[in-house]
């Protein structure tokens, strides 16, 4: 395409000023020197119109060079032709299909591995309340709340077990969900669904076994539930108090807004009982 | 002189400048440059043999730049856009390459 390589040019296309040179072919060292002498001949700066033309593509070339140089390390995107172009939008469009089903996968394990948790956390809620639910009234866990302090005092030694029952039986109607049954010598008995009274052997009245601890008069049943509701179920006519007074014994009732019951009854493991599997969930 | 005190002054201003490469120009910017250097460098082997003459350089720098333009488009018709780019570069390559010998042998005769 160019006309300058000499297998072509220098019959058909120069003129004018190539007639000297072939006969500066013979000797190695001249046509060296001479070809020196044009290189530095051109070097000097004469404004003919070859060299303002060779300034003025060589500065087109260089222009475009540099151009070409800057926009190329500008952006890779904007050099590539269409078909690249193209085969890069596939790639990322692929890349971001597949991010997005796994980032979908992702919110679906997490959002599984979220409602574990909170079934878990609800499940071992609701089984530490009925743990505290059952040990209030198994009596393996101290109970607070509202309640009523109700006083035996026996000075004639004529309240006996059955008297002791009825009062239990009484508060418990009324709804006391957590008692201790004390006497003034310190121990006291947290009475449970399984607790028995009975009447000390030694003659009329004066001791209680309960629960195989003796107890003497005065007794105190110290009671958790609704004050109000415990002092009159106690106080109905013909009921607890009335009985006492029948006996020459006293009944003293006095409601408190804030009572602990700290008295402990050991769990019992069932030695032959085992939880029956129930059927749906646990 | 003056033609290498135009190359300095075209890289100067395309740096400066910072023209932005229209997009129907940019496939064929980088072959035209290639071409463009290949007719430079027959240009300075023509001027060493002693042939150099301003009209043929002229011409053989416009048409390399347009054949080569005018192949990168043809390609990009035919869809073998990039395969044929690459061919013309490693032809224009070849060209510099033995242009750059003969400058060689004339210059230091090795």
């Amino acid at each position: 395409m160019t006309e300058h390589e000499p297998e072509t040019t220098p019959g058909a296309e120069q003129r004018g000023t190539g007639s000297p040179e072939p006969a500066h072919q013979g000797p190695a060292t001249h046509a060296r020197s001479s070809a020196r002498h044009r290189l530095l001949a051109s070097l000097r700066p004469r404004p003919t119109r070859g060299q303002l033309v060779g300034a003025l593509l060589c500065a087109l070339l260089g222009f475009a060079g540099a151009v070409q140089v800057r926009s190329n390390q500008d952006s890779d995107l904007s050099g590539l032709r269409q078909t690249d172009l193209v085969r890069i939008l596939d790639d990322v469009t692929e890349r971001s299909g597949r991010l997005q089903a796994e980032a979908r996968d992702l919110e679906e394990a997490r959002r599984q591995i979220a409602d574990g948790t909170d079934g878990s956390l609800a499940a071992l809620e609701e089984a530490r309340a009925r743990v505290d639910t059952l040990g209030i009234l198994a009596g393996t866990l101290p109970a607070t709340g509202p309640g009523i302090e109700f006083t035996i005092s026996d000075p004639a030694g004529e309240v006996q077990a059955d008297v002791l029952l009825d009062a239990l039986q009484e508060l418990r109607d009324a709804g006391a969900e957590a008692v201790d049954l004390s006497s003034p010598a310190g121990r006291s008995v947290r009475v449970v669904a399984s607790t028995a009274l009975v009447d000390e052997e030694s003659g009329r009245g004066g001791a209680v076994l309960v629960d195989g601890t003796k107890l003497e008069p005065p007794y105190l049943f110290r009671v958790i539930g609704e004050p109000r509701t415990l002092a009159a179920a106690l106080d109905i006519p013909g009921g607890v108090l009335d009985v006492l007074k029948q006996r020459d014994a006293q009944g003293l009732v006095l409601q408190r807004n804030e009572l602990t019951i700290s008295s402990l009854r050991p769990a019992a493991t069932p030695e032959y009982a085992r939880p029956a599997p129930q059927d749906g969930d646990g | 002189m003056i033609a290498a005190l135009g190359l300095v002054i075209g890289i100067v201003a395309g740096l400066f400048l910072e023209p932005t490469v229209p997009l129907w120009l940019q496939p064929y910017l980088p072959i035209a440059v290639v071409a463009a250097l290949d007719a430079v460098f027959g240009g300075l082997r023509s001027l060493l043999d002693g042939i150099f003459d301003d009209r043929v350089f002229v011409v053989s720098f416009v048409a390399n730049v347009l054949v080569a333009a005018l192949i990168v488009f043809l390609g990009d018709q035919l869809g073998v856009g990039a395969q044929l780019s690459t061919g013309v570069v490693v032809v224009l390559g070849i060209r510099i390459f033995s242009n750059a010998a003969a400058i060689r042998r004339h210059l230091f005769r090795a």
